[in-house]
């Protein structure tokens, strides 16, 4: 009994002594986060008073956006950006890169397609608080995201002469993607040609020139189609770089079908916008912009019952919205405190008339944009 | 061959074909770099400096054409630290050169073997404003600093051109002792204001005063990357005023006009001197650079 009695007192001893190990062992773990990736996050809230839509006023929450990025070995990085917005998570862009190739610059993935210019800017760096209303009728509101693969040749041209070649996944439309690549026929391939140009004028600008395709067949049996056109004229005053500036874009844009035997089907929507943004200082900038679509969409026009002037509903009694002709004026001041915060204050205008000749409707809005990152942030494209 | 064929693909060939006379394409990311790097290749190397002497290396804009101007470049030399962090990662992979991707063989981190300043300890918060994570960046404001640079970039180009790696030890080695000439006159020339405290717009002096014996009072910006407000230099007036400060230095690419309200209400003066090469037309090196900041120091100090 007594040697029963040693031998347990022993075995507890040897546990015992065992873990007074762990606590050495815990700061040796041989698991590291040295190699964590860097992690930002931002977010976006925005008030809005729109007296002709019918939404209620105060401070909603837009979306936050986590930023993930790091190397993944000598060949690629790979970078994330997961948004949470009211309506649910959206990985919207995961992807990786690499620079192996010499004068490649390879992209995989969930990837925001390299169409015109608008369409690369995450929410939070558009320059006004709405996108154009052509983006959400012709590639996408936050422009054409989708899974694929592209391929961006820096050409040996004396200037800066980018040709992107991209193909994605087949994707119908929905609230992202206006454009119909819906066909699950196997030659459906929903593909992407954009040439980029870029010549400095003089140290302090740039002239940029830029053209965009992108086509795929539809679960309509149709061809598909966005075309696009950009030019930007850029001034940063290599001196003033942080404090002074000004940049004038326009972009126009066009969607339209083919039938598959190669004859125009339709004319879809069709838009421009021309911008100012100016710097005055440090903190403080602001932006006019103009802009017109064709056949398309937006938050205000729906059919009218022509005898009552009253909304047609839906089988789920919503109002059914109908293509028109939108003009809108927007201006904006912005206070950026540094470079992780900004608020911008917006006043938008717009004129529309409905293609069924209801009438034309007015949108007025007063929005306020606080934007706010912490963390490590990607700079953003030039 | 199509006559016009011809004509158009020699055009294209004209335009295209980048001559090679250099053995070694270098760029860098300041210009501090590029006149290191100069000075160790001598005439093996062709430089080239993405960030002019007088713009903001913080913020110096991505411009496709800096990609375009790296595209076949053999090194590139970044500052490191993160002060190139604003706009390097996205002008190195747009360059689509391999060579120089971090972690290649061309791939510099300047910084590497410098003792860095005010490395932050605990937690990095920017309510202390732009703060630099990795500390303070700007080493190459002291002069032996540069010679650390120097004797790596001698080793790199060595090794990735080992024809001429003897010429590229001996060019460091000429670097090296001119600046530790050089470094004899600028103290002498500074020795009697040791210990002067002055006002900079950003902490970006900081590596030169510590080696120089000089001290800084104050900055005109109240935490970094943050702009000042009449509030602030009021008080940092007064206080300047207090202690008898009145030399403020600012940089070519900050608000003159804040630096120099500031100055003027102390009873001082203003004085812009350049951080980096070609800051102002007479840095049109290293030694230049920092000829120009201690002369300029020493009359403004001396009250000429």
């Amino acid at each position: 009994m007594r040697s029963h009695f040693r031998s347990l007192l022993c075995v507890f001893l040897f546990l015992f002594s065992l873990g007074s190990f762990p606590v050495q062992a815990q700061t040796r773990s041989i698991i590291s986060n040295l190699a964590n990736p860097a992690i930002g996050f931002n977010a976006l809230f925005k008030a809005q008073v729109a007296p002709d839509l019918d939404q209620p006023y105060g401070i909603e929450f837009e979306e936050a956006e986590i930023s993930l990025i790091s190397t993944v070995d000598p060949y690629w990085t790979l970078a994330a950006n997961l948004v949470f917005a009211p309506d649910g998570v959206d990985p919207e862009e995961v992807y990786a890169t690499s620079s192996s190739i010499p004068g490649i610059g390879l992209k995989v993935g969930k990837i925001r397609g390299s169409f015109g210019k608008h369409g690369l800017l995450h929410t939070h760096a558009f320059p006004f608080i709405q996108a154009p209303v052509i983006m959400a009728n012709t590639i996408g509101e936050e422009g054409f995201k989708d899974a694929g693969i592209e391929a961006a040749w820096l050409t040996p041209l004396p200037w800066f002469c980018e040709l992107t070649l991209g193909g994605y996944h087949a994707v119908g439309p929905d609230t992202d993607h206006p454009l119909d690549f819906g066909s699950s026929n196997h030659d459906n391939i929903p593909y992407l040609g954009h040439l980029k140009n870029l010549f400095d004028v003089d140290d302090n600008t740039t002239l940029e020139l830029g053209g965009s395709f992108l086509g795929g067949y539809g679960a309509d049996g149709l061809h598909h189609s966005a075309y696009g056109a950009d030019l930007t004229l850029r001034n940063v005053p290599l001196r003033q770089s942080n404090q002074q500036g000004w940049i004038l874009q326009s972009e126009l844009l066009a969607r339209d079908s083919w039938n598959n035997d190669g004859s125009f089907a339709s004319h879809d929507a069709i838009g421009w916008y021309a911008s100012l943004q100016y710097r005055w200082s440090q903190v403080w900038w602001t932006g006019i912009r103009v802009e017109e679509a064709f056949n398309s969409f937006s938050d205000v026009m729906v059919s009218k019952d022509p005898a009552t002037g009253l909304p047609n509903l839906d089988s789920n009694g919503n109002a059914i919205p109908v293509a028109g002709h939108v003009q809108r004026l927007s201006a904006n001041i912005a206070w950026a405190a540094s470079e992780f915060s900004m608020i911008r204050l917006e006043y938008s205008g717009a004129r529309e008339t409905p293609d069924d000749e209801s009438g034309t409707v007015w949108d007025n809005r007063i929005m306020a944009q606080m934007n706010f990152t912490i963390g490590f942030h990607p700079p953003h494209a030039y | 061959m199509n006559p016009l064929i011809r004509t158009v693909a020699v055009c294209m060939w004209c335009l295209t074909a980048i001559p090679a006379f250099a053995d070694l394409k270098v760029a860098t990311s300041l210009s501090d770099l590029a006149s290191v790097a100069e000075a160790v290749g001598g005439k093996h190397v062709s430089v080239v400096s993405l960030c002019r002497g007088y713009e903001d290396p913080h913020f110096v804009p991505a411009k496709p054409s800096l990609m375009k101007a790296i595209q076949d470049a053999d090194v590139f030399v970044s500052v490191g630290l993160e002060l190139d962090g604003g706009w390097l990662p996205l002008v190195l992979p747009g360059s689509r050169n391999p060579k120089i991707q971090a972690g290649a063989k061309g791939f510099v981190d300047a910084s590497e073997g410098v003792n860095v300043l005010e490395k932050p300890t605990g937690t990095v918060s920017r309510a202390e404003g732009d703060v630099h994570p990795l500390g303070n960046p700007h080493y190459y404001l002291d002069p032996l600093n540069l010679k650390i640079v120097a004797d790596h970039l001698a080793q790199v180009f060595s090794d990735l051109d080992p024809a001429n790696a003897s010429d590229y030890a001996a060019g460091a080695k000429n670097f090296d002792g001119k600046i530790d000439k050089s470094m004899v006159a600028w103290k002498k020339e500074l020795k009697p204001y040791a210990g002067a405290r002055i006002v900079t717009f950003h902490k970006n002096f900081n590596y030169f005063l510590e080696r120089f014996d000089l001290k800084l009072f104050s900055t005109v910006e109240p935490k970094p990357g943050i702009p000042p407000n009449p509030r602030y230099l009021n008080e940092t007036a007064e206080s300047m005023q207090k202690a008898g400060v009145k030399v403020v230095l600012y940089q070519p690419y900050y608000d003159a006009d804040a630096a120099k309200q500031l100055a003027q209400k102390a009873g001082g003066a203003a004085y812009e001197v350049p951080t980096e090469v070609n800051g102002v037309p007479e840095a049109k090196d290293v030694f230049a650079k920092f000829g120009f900041i201690v002369d300029t120091l020493s009359k403004a100090l001396g009250g000429k």
